[in-house]
């Protein structure tokens, strides 16, 4: 059914006497008059291509069949008025009665028609960028033997996408062969996006009966982000014992000053303080502090709770926890360390912490198309005993973790501690989705910045970042936070 | 509709019912009012107050006061007829009044399910121009039977032939 751009448009040029689209332009090469040969023999072939797959219906799925009772009562005003007219001896009375007794048989007489159609739905972009806009061009015809006096077709536009232009419904009468097109605009968001079933309600003439069904036509799109890395993300000093970036407490080779200690044999020359030893006489070595690699583990609030914005146009934030990490992710893995990614979410989502190129596609890939960070929330329930035991048992012993999330409820902030009591030392970084409108709205802001402060008491760093972009509070907090 | 319209989805937002079928709906009540009026002056005006009750209910995707409306303009056809109406005009009024029904119940429904930004004409014309087309057989084909069968007739002959006529119909099908 998914035929190309121009094979899905071709028989509408023939059929343009009928036919209801509304920008015969987009029918492309086809309908510019007679074109020479070579070029008609193609046009030819599309049609033929496309004619084909379009005689056999899509699959439908019917769903119901109610009456819509609008007639209701108008057989009895109609003999009403035939009574009163014979009550009163006045014939019009009794013709007007005879006009409603045959809208009542209009009524009753109408069957709904099944929706035998033919859909095809194409996309401009099987892969946008996000915020890219996206136009979708849906054709139904319709492929059965009797005419459609009153065809609504509602597209299933994917939950996680915005129509931005034209909406993606439209109301119609198709006689037998004719076709329907309409175009309507999404905008890109991150994520695998499927297009729901389209929705037909076809009626009779009358409206007296309604049959709704669902016609399949599969549709997708993909929408990957690129991973910008973002600013030097400090992380905290819980390290594998593989050379890397991030400075610790232990002494030894490095760069920066940690002690000085008794000499012993063995050590290198050049570590030797020889100030020390002309003046005291003493041989001692300067321990610098060791720089080596970490593993961190980015984990995602991703629970439907997770799925708020300061307002309804504003990106969730799950999306800016998602930005977030990738741009992490990226930082990360340029420094050195082995990075993972992970979602507080019902849905398993679990990449183990790694290196490479191989791994910096994979976690890309991950971010931007796994379910459990769709971008509208899941509809399964989250266990949150079940869900930290088993990320506990896949986390590293030397994981540290970036935990992403919006800290709009108690359980996110209690996570963080039991995974930093683990052992497992937590960063929390959390967008910042409160507004300052009302009462409510302040008051979610102070539980919020409660929270924060909690969790910075326990000792957990906590950073949160709202207008500004997220290097940039990264960077305003570096500054305050020691090693 | 409130000033929220700007920030949600465009169309999700409004349902409410196509201008075509508003206008087509006000159009059909003009044409039964006017009717009405020239029937008499009593069942008129209660057309009239039934295309204004068209109006509300189109505005206010309100099926019932749409039923409401209906119920008046019976009531003003019902009216005209008792003062000694001609049945020509009588016809029309009734003809109109259900058109103007139809179609403002039909818009109502259209908004409901695909809003006011989706392309409607078609659907609308067809819809209208089925329900017209009803009508008019529908009183062209009493009007024809009274003349044919000559102005003098009681009223009862033409109720049972009415009643004739369903019987046919309800036995045909």
């Amino acid at each position: 059914m998914s035929g190309s751009r121009d094979a899905a448009v071709a028989p509408e040029a023939a059929g343009a006497g009928e036919s209801e689209a509304s920008d015969a332009g987009e029918s492309l090469t086809n309908d510019l008059g007679e074109p020479e040969t070579d070029d008609a023999t193609a046009a030819e072939l599309s049609d033929a291509a496309a004619a084909e797959p379009t005689e056999t219906p899509t699959d439908r799925e019917h769903r119901r069949e109610v009456a819509t009772d609008r007639w209701l009562g108008i057989a009895g005003a109609a003999l009403s008025l035939v009574g009163l007219g014979v009550l009163v001896r006045q014939s019009s009375l009794v013709l007007a009665g005879a006009v409603g007794v045959g809208y009542a048989v209009y009524a009753r007489a109408g069957e709904a028609p099944t929706a035998t159609l033919a859909v095809t739905r194409s996309v401009s972009d099987a892969a946008p960028e996000p915020g890219d806009e996206v136009r979708v061009t849906v054709r139904a015809e319709n492929v059965g033997e009797r005419a459609l006096p009153d065809l609504r077709l509602v597209d299933g536009v994917p939950p996680g996408l915005a129509v931005v232009d034209g909406p993606a419904r439209v109301a119609t009468a198709l006689r037998p062969g004719t076709a329907v097109t309409f175009e309507y605009t999404v905008r890109g968001a991150r994520g695998d996006h499927d297009w729901e079933p389209l929705t037909a309600i076809t009626r009779d003439a009358a409206g007296a009966r309604e049959r709704v069904s669902d016609l399949d036509a599969p549709t997708a799109i993909a929408c990957t982000p690129e991973l910008s890395a973002g600013g030097d993300l400090p992380l905290r000093g819980l390290t594998t014992v593989h050379h890397g970036r991030v400075s610790t407490d232990v002494g030894g080779a490095g760069v920066e000053f940690h002690a000085t200690r008794e000499y012993r044999r063995g050590d290198p020359l050049k570590r030797v303080d020889w100030n020390r030893r002309a003046r005291t006489g003493e041989l001692s070595t300067v321990e610098l502090r060791e720089e080596r690699s970490a593993t961190v583990v980015l984990l995602v609030d991703a629970r439907e709770s997770a799925y708020v914005a300061a307002d309804p146009d504003a990106e969730t934030a799950v999306e800016a926890s998602v930005a977030a990490a990738g741009q992490a992710f990226s930082a990360l893995l340029d420094g050195g360390d082995r990075v993972g990614v992970a979602a507080l979410s019902p849905l398993d989502c679990w990449l183990a912490p790694g290196s490479g190129t191989v791994h910096a596609a994979r976690g890309r890939e991950t971010l931007a198309t796994d379910p459990a960070l769709a971008p509208t929330p899941s509809d399964e329930r989250f266990y949150r005993s079940l869900w930290l035991r088993r990320f506990r048992r896949r986390l590293p012993a030397d994981a540290q973790v970036l935990f992403f999330t919006p800290l709009v409820d108690d359980t996110a902030a209690t996570l963080a501690r039991r995974i930093d009591a683990h052992g497992h030392l937590v960063t929390v970084l959390s967008p910042d989705p409160t507004a300052t409108g009302t009462a409510g709205e302040r008051l979610v802001a102070l539980e919020r910045r409660q929270r924060l402060r909690t969790l910075r008491s326990a000792g957990i760093r906590a950073l949160e970042w709202g207008d500004d972009s997220f290097p940039v509070a990264v960077a305003a907090a570096t500054r305050r936070w020691s090693r | 509709m409130t000033d929220d319209d700007a920030l949600v989805d465009f169309h999700e937002a409004d349902a409410r019912p196509p201008t075509a079928a508003v206008v087509a709906s006000l159009a059909a009540a003009g044409v039964a009012s006017t009717a009405g009026a020239v029937a008499g002056p009593a069942g008129g005006a209660l057309l009239g107050v039934a295309a204004l009750a068209f109006l509300v209910g189109s505005f206010r995707r309100s099926s019932r006061v749409l039923g409401w409306g209906a119920a008046v303009g019976v009531g003003g056809l019902a009216l005209a007829g008792y003062r000694g109406a001609p049945a020509e005009a009588l016809l029309v009024a009734a003809v109109g009044l259900t058109v103007a029904w139809d179609i403002a119940d039909h818009g109502v429904g259209l908004g409901e399910q695909v809003g006011r930004g989706a392309r409607v004409r078609r659907n609308v014309a067809v819809h209208a121009g089925a329900s017209l087309l009803v009508g008019a057989l529908a009183a062209a084909l009493v009007y024809g039977v009274t003349l044919a069968v000559g102005g003098g007739q009681p009223v009862a002959a033409l109720a049972l032939l009415l009643a004739g006529g369903i019987a046919l119909i309800s036995a045909l099908r």
